[in-house]
């Protein structure tokens, strides 16, 4: 319809050719796609042969030790959780901002949430030891008539998570149900057409239909907003309620709330380079989103830098001598490396997006992303074990070796998510088809006479 | 949809859908408007109704933070045991379970709402539905008698609709 023709981001796009690019994502996968999922399974898989053998032999098969009794799940956990965060960020905060960019890229953004809260979720029932006795966590009557401890940080995460999990994933399922439709009505295999039929529960986009939806996806959004805020904070204050050197300090939920959202959307970044060129979706996914991307990290860095300088000089102002210990034994001590590691990747290296050219440099930006990535990964390292290796006592102090177990699965929980977002792309539209075509300016005869 | 009849028209243009909406109304009949997406200025003109969608999110909110409350507060006194120097029922310790509990309802009795008043599921019932709905045209359909399905479809064709039929039975 060359008479549709309008502006998205000064790029013209017509309704059409919305619905055909993203639906053009769900035919046939080609051979290598075959092999990503074979890649990502596999991992999985590896994972999962790793769990087994701690389930079987016990937690001795984790490098998990005196005093460092949270080691790399717990890392794992605080990191898939932060990867989670930008997901909901663009997806609801964004929206309530009326933020423009937002619309081609926070579907894969919030699928990005459910799978990275499904990855976090499992690491804390691996690091319970007995994962068969996990529900014991969640409230329920039982013949003991016992309850959890509800003044406790970790039932406090419980809750967050498991609220976090069930409200994201309704909101993902809310916003896919209209583009479903659109799916449905475009398929032409038998297969596609029965699970687009029931997954888009009949949905036809009638007028009476879009007053309640769009007012139940404002409300929506407006409750999921507090849980970006909630939910990281929640998480922040399983350290922070404790009063281990290090982890005792007020500032940790907005830090972990910043550096959650900045790790986010270098992931984000990292997922949506690669399907953007391999799907040819440069005239909905433009330079434009990848600048207002860049900006976010800019801004989140620049409070996670603040944070991290803050918690030198509040070390130093108390005059606590544990405290100027930790923040001492942090850059200069065993684990140094992750600290200087995530300094770097954190703080200085997202500095050259200042420079505009690179913000729109795609594989500058790439490398940007993962090394971000990597850059919170250490920092959540460096918060957990440097401050378990040196609590009070000197006889208490101690050191970690990571086990194969525990790399196994880190490496494993990678092919998890990725098993889950390779399978995504390929089964349910990545892009919101509705919400782009929303952005456009709907087809006028008047203009159209007009030119 | 009342009527016997519906008179289904295509659009590309929404002006002309806007027009032809508005003759509708003047007409007094009963009438669905699809669109590929959510425009605002159609479903204000089609209906200037506020969804009640807010007071059943309301509702789930509320009974989310009395549920979240109570759970804590309630099993804290089936088993007292003082943990951490705290009250029995330590109010300030139990605002992250009625905060997660509030956001947690409303989300549900939004997504019932969202169920219950777009009448989803609905896997069958389509009349007058086109799959180019979804896609890039507009829709309008006009439930109608079989006494003035003709009148109705002269109308519409005066707004320059991509095509227009009458289809018979709903």
């Amino acid at each position: 319809m060359a008479e549709n023709k309008q502006n998205i981001e000064n790029n013209p796009v017509t309704y059409s050719e919305v619905t055909e690019t993203v639906l053009n994502m769900l035919h046939k996968p080609s051979f290598g796609w075959y092999i990503q999922l074979a890649i990502c399974i596999s991992l999985a898989i590896l994972g999962g042969v790793c769990w087994s053998f701690q389930i079987r032999h016990g937690m001795g098969m984790s490098g998990l030790s005196h005093p460092i009794m949270w080691g790399v799940y717990i890392t794992n956990f605080v990191f898939w959780v932060g990867i989670a965060h930008s997901g909901t960020l663009i997806s609801a905060v964004l929206y309530l901002f009326r933020a423009k960019f937002r619309q081609p890229i926070y579907r894969l953004a919030e699928a990005m949430t459910v799978f990275a809260v499904m990855t976090a979720g499992l690491f804390p029932i691996i690091h319970v030891g007995r994962p068969w006795f996990a529900y014991w966590l969640m409230p329920y009557p039982n013949e003991r008539a016992l309850w959890p401890n509800f003044k406790s940080p970790l039932l406090w995460d419980v809750f967050a998570i498991s609220t976090y999990f069930s409200v994201s994933t309704m909101f993902f399922i809310v916003g896919l149900i209209p583009d479903i439709a659109s799916a449905r009505d475009k398929a032409v295999s038998k297969f596609r057409k029965i699970l687009y039929s029931i997954t888009s529960l009949g949905w036809k986009g009638n007028h009476k239909q879009y007053k309640h939806y769009t007012a139940a996806y404002l409300l929506f959004a407006a409750l999921a907003t507090p849980l970006v805020i909630s939910v990281h904070s929640v998480v922040s204050w399983d350290f922070a309620m404790s009063i281990v050197p290090g982890w005792h300090a007020t500032i940790f939920p907005p830090y972990f709330v910043a550096g959650a959202i900045f790790s986010g959307v270098a992931m984000v970044i990292t997922l949506v380079i690669p399907l953007r060129k391999i799907f040819k979706l440069e005239r909905i996914i433009t330079d434009t989103h990848f600048d207002a991307m860049c900006k976010l990290i800019l801004l989140t860095s620049g409070i996670v830098t603040y944070a991290y300088a803050t918690e030198f000089y509040v070390a130093w102002f108390s005059n606590n001598s544990f405290e100027r210990f930790q923040f001492w034994f942090r850059p200069f001590g065993d684990f140094q490396l992750a600290f200087w590691g995530m300094t770097f990747c954190n703080c200085m290296a997202p500095l050259i997006l200042w420079y505009k050219p690179f913000r729109t440099n795609l594989v500058v930006l790439f490398i940007m992303s993962i090394i971000i990535n990597i850059g919170m990964w250490l920092e959540r390292f460096n918060i957990i074990f440097t401050s378990l290796a040196r609590e009070y006592s000197p006889a208490a102090w101690g050191g970690y070796n990571f086990s194969w177990v525990e790399i196994g699965l880190t490496i494993g929980a990678f092919g998890w998510f990725g098993m889950w977002m390779t399978l995504f792309i390929k089964f349910f539209p990545a892009i919101a088809i509705m919400e782009v075509k929303e952005v456009i300016e709907p087809p006028r005869r008047k203009e159209i006479e007009h030119h | 949809m009342k009527g016997t009849n519906i008179v289904k028209s295509v659009f590309t243009y929404i002006d002309d859908l806007m027009d032809a909406v508005k003759a509708i109304k003047e007409k007094g009949l009963d009438f669905t408007v699809y669109s590929p997406t959510y425009v605002e200025e159609v479903v204000e003109a089609c209906d200037d109704k506020r969804s009640p969608v807010a007071i059943i999110t309301f509702i789930g909110a509320a009974s989310g933070l009395i549920f979240g409350f109570s759970l804590a507060i309630l099993t804290s006194m089936d088993w007292p045991l003082r943990v951490g120097a705290k009250e029995i029922a330590a109010i300030p310790s139990f605002v992250v379970v009625g905060y997660e509990c509030t956001i947690l309802f409303g989300a549900i009795f939004t997504l019932n709402a969202i169920l219950f008043f777009c009448k989803l599921p609905d896997l069958f019932r389509r009349p007058g539905y086109d799959p180019r709905f979804s896609d890039d045209k507009f829709g309008l359909i006009v439930g109608v008698e079989n006494s003035n399905s003709e009148q109705v479809m002269e109308l519409l064709k005066s707004f320059k609709p991509d095509e227009v039929e009458i289809k018979n039975g709903l």
